[in-house]
């Protein structure tokens, strides 16, 4: 017999913040609450490059407090998301679903 | 259908590289969709859309017909593209007027070189796409190594919404990863039964795991299917076709289907998926109204959106002449329009009276008596519209952004074999160059040849064989040449007097011409600034027509002359003995003698060719690229291949396929267009000019 697997944590996920485009609102960041509604996880997508002034971010994202923070090194092409736990990057995905899945993963081992 | 309703219709192509299968499983979805009761074979050469007489012995597709067929409630309008590069024009001339299209992949040897070239075309328009992974039936056949070659060659987010059950003869149906079932076919033969079953246990843990790609992937583009998600732990098959559509018109991904056309597996799924997830003509940003004179092409448009209620517009986008006449398809963008009414050509500015209108489908016609905003039709009756134009209601004469045609760049001479056809010849070359703006007519005024441009020797070599056909002419054709052309490269003045007593009346007349040097594809204008009727206006046309004529035939090696401006500026003229033809006459010379000492050049065209290669061959094809007077432009890797651009003489391009072979052992192939032309250098003028002397 396999040892028995924990069980997978699943968590609530709502949509954080968003930024207004022309054709709508495009959505920055998903934030995942336990089931007393507490936000433990966020998936955030990586933005960039970001000019300002003269310096050129090639990839930014947004932090819990909605602060922009330059991403160093830059996640590699492809990877448009990142999940993280508690403060800490977790991992990265190219799609904001396939994030969620990497934070909870995170959680679920612990 | 009875009901007119715009999100009911799709306009789409069918595009792919030579031979993958695109008239195949156009055959097959009007057999399925019920309005083609016999099947064609492509290798029987009985097929509907390939209708003229060469494509059934060739198995090839040259022209495109527009059928049109219905599926679910919805009227599909399909054209069928041909795949050879000489053809080029038809690719172009459909995706410019479709909204979406099939691009079909073949299973063996995935994304080839000339499926990327129409993949790019259809990047030039924007078109949504469904992918088909086509001839799974084949030996060798490998869904996910032609999947694998989207990634690699063309650099797309290619998204499963299918995986094959079995390969090559095991294969039997397909898994439908949006709906989570087996859709199994109990046969190969045309008009097979299909079922569905359960998901295949084996194929059970990867179907899933595709499946959680494609939800990855698909709901990324819409957060409220994402809330869904979250909140069930799956999404309703609606909200994931939704998703799936508004990706694919945006071209976030591109949905991938698969199949076999030939062995009738995949097809109905296909139109099902047609429906599901290519735009209506609403669904769509519409077209683009054409930049005006001098306005920055890149600025945004009006643009006109499909409304049946809004005036009158549509492209004209293909003329066939055949025994009923001419038949003009239009895609229609605004409007309702009904046979007998009467419209304006904005791009000639004149008036056309619509006669009938109708519907092809493959080879039957069904005459309608409206049509509207979205749809495609053939209209009858049309007295000067040729391709690309634009008709519009007169209350909002719109000009429709107009088309690009390439530049014919192969030469070759046509002459009927008996003298009596002359005329027959010149008069179906016209109405074949009328139908196909890629080819064109003209005569040497030396040597009184009748000299055909077009895109490729194939392409000419075709449109030799229709005036055989539909013209009962049998001409015999010259080597095929390079399309040179002359011009000028300084200023010059020269005065030119016409003078002949024979017997009775003279002819007399003077001109004094200034002739001048213009940039790249300015073409030939002409000022008149006569003052004081030194030469009288009734001659001015005269004159024009004398250069023009004349310029047909070059003073260097009898090319076609470009780029220079003539200006009449004095002349002299007598009561008597003065007349048109002798101020045509005294033109004429005046160019032969003025355009001599105006430092002609002869100009060659220029190809822009793309070589992909292995790398353990790429030192050899860059070397044989400089021997041809190639100016590489840039060099990059996909994988292990090598992908070489240059700038190359046409001239040094012939027979470049069969070296290339036997140089990388048959593995690098090349593609080219016209890119610009560029003066010869002396030793080739020398040449060019030795031979036509
Ligand atoms: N085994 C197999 N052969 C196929 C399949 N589809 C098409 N073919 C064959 O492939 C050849 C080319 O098919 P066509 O349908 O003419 O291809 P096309 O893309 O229209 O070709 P062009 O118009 O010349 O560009 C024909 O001999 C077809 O019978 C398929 O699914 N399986
Ligand atoms: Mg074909």
């Amino acid at each position: 017999m396999p040892a028995s697997r924990p069980r997978w944590t699943r968590l609530h996920w709502m949509r954080g913040r968003v930024e207004e485009t022309e054709n709508g609102g495009r959505t920055l960041e998903w934030i995942g609450c336990d089931d007393a509604g507490a936000p433990i996880a966020r998936v955030v997508r990586v933005q960039g490059p970001l000019f300002s002034g003269w310096r050129c971010y090639r990839a930014v994202a947004l932090d819990s407090d909605a602060r922009i923070v330059e991403l160093r090194p830059p996640p590699p092409e492809g990877a448009g998301w990142l999940a993280c736990v508690g403060g800490q990057v977790v991992g990265r995905a190219a799609q904001p679903l396939a994030a969620v899945r990497t934070a909870e993963a995170a959680l679920t081992q612990g | 259908m009875t009901e007119y309703s715009l999100d009911k219709i799709r306009n789409i192509g069918i595009t792919a590289h030579i031979d993958a299968g695109k008239t195949t499983t156009t055959e097959r979805i009007l057999f399925y969709t019920g309005m083609s009761h016999r099947i064609g074979e492509v290798h029987d050469g009985n097929t509907t859309t390939d209708y003229m007489d060469q494509e059934r012995e060739r198995g090839i597709t040259i022209t495109s017909a527009a059928v049109t067929c219905e599926w679910k409630d919805t009227r599909i309008n399909i054209i069928d593209t041909p795949g050879h590069i000489d053809f080029n024009i038809e690719v172009n001339r459909s995706l410019r007027v479709l909204d979406g299209a099939v691009f079909i992949i073949e299973g063996v040897a995935g994304v080839q070189p000339q499926s990327e070239t129409n993949w790019r075309l259809a990047d030039r328009y924007n078109v949504p796409r469904i992918i088909f992974i086509n001839k799974l039936d084949r030996t060798g056949a490998d869904f996910y190594r032609a999947f694998a070659t989207l990634k690699e060659k063309l650099d797309i987010v290619a998204l499963p919404l299918q995986l094959p059950i079995g390969i090559e003869d095991q294969f039997v149906g397909v898994i439908d990863l949006v709906e989570m079932k087996a859709i199994v076919w109990e046969g190969g033969e045309l008009g097979a039964k299909f079922h569905d079953e359960p998901i295949p246990e084996a194929m059970l843990e990867q179907a899933k795991e595709y499946r959680q790609t494609l939800l990855d992937t698909a709901l990324s583009v819409d957060d409220a299917a994402m809330e869904e998600y979250f909140d069930k732990g799956d999404v309703a098959v609606e909200t994931l076709k939704r998703c799936i559509k508004a990706g694919a018109i945006s071209g976030a991904f591109r949905p991938v289907l698969c199949g076999t056309a030939f062995k009738n597996k995949g097809v109905q799924p296909l139109l099902d998926a047609v429906i599901d997830y290519l735009p209506s003509p609403v669904d769509v940003p519409g077209i683009s109204v054409a930049a005006e004179e001098g306005e920055d092409e890149t600025l945004d448009r009006r643009r006109i959106k499909a409304d049946v209620k809004a005036p009158f517009a549509g492209l004209a986008f293909k003329i066939i002449n055949d025994k009923y006449g001419t038949l003009t398809f239009v895609r229609v963008y605004a409007g309702t329009l009904k046979s007998s009414e009467t419209v304006m050509n904005t791009t000639k500015g004149h008036r056309e009276r619509i006669g009938r209108m109708f519907q092809m489908h493959a080879d039957k016609r069904v005459e309608i008596k409206e049509v509207h905003a979205g749809d495609i039709a053939a209209f009858v009756g049309l007295k000067d519209t040729g391709t690309g134009d634009t008709l519009a209601d007169a209350s909002d004469p719109v000009v429709l952004e107009r088309m690009a045609f390439p530049v014919p760049v192969i030469d070759i001479s046509v002459e009927p074999k008996t003298k009596e056809s002359v005329e027959k010849m010149t008069l179906g070359l016209q109405k074949l160059a009328g139908e196909d703006p890629s080819l064109r007519l003209r005569t040497d005024q030396e040597t009184g040849q009748t000299i055909l441009s077009g895109m490729g020797e194939l392409h000419l070599e075709i449109i030799i064989d229709r005036l055989k056909r539909e013209y009962g002419v049998e001409a015999n054709i010259g080597a095929p040449q390079v399309a040179y052309r002359e011009t000028i490269s300084r200023p010059h003045t020269e005065i030119y007097t016409h003078k002949k007593q024979t017997g009775g009346s003279g002819q007399f007349a003077e001109v004094k011409i200034v002739f001048e040097p213009l940039e790249r594809n300015a073409g030939i204008v002409f000022e008149n600034k006569v003052v004081g009727g030194s030469v009288p206006r009734e001659y001015i046309p005269a004159v024009e027509k004398g250069i023009r004529v004349q310029a047909e035939t070059g003073v260097l090696a009898g090319f076609p002359t470009v780029d220079f401006k003539y200006t009449l500026v004095d002349g002299k003229y007598h009561d008597v003995d003065s007349s048109a033809l002798a101020f045509e006459i005294a033109a004429k010379a005046c160019f032969r003698d003025g355009m001599k000492k105006a430092s002609p050049i002869i100009l060659e065209p220029i190809m822009d060719v793309e070589v992909t290669t292995p790398q353990d061959h790429v030192g050899d094809v860059v070397g044989d690229l400089n021997r041809r007077r190639g100016m590489i432009q840039n060099q990059d890797s996909s994988g292990s291949t090598i992908i070489v651009r240059a700038h190359i003489p046409l001239k040094e391009m012939f027979g470049y396929i069969s070296d290339l072979r036997s140089m990388t052992k048959g593995r690098a192939s090349f593609t080219m267009q016209f890119h610009h032309y560029d003066p010869v250098p002396r030793n080739i003028a020398d040449e060019i000019m030795s031979k036509s002397a």
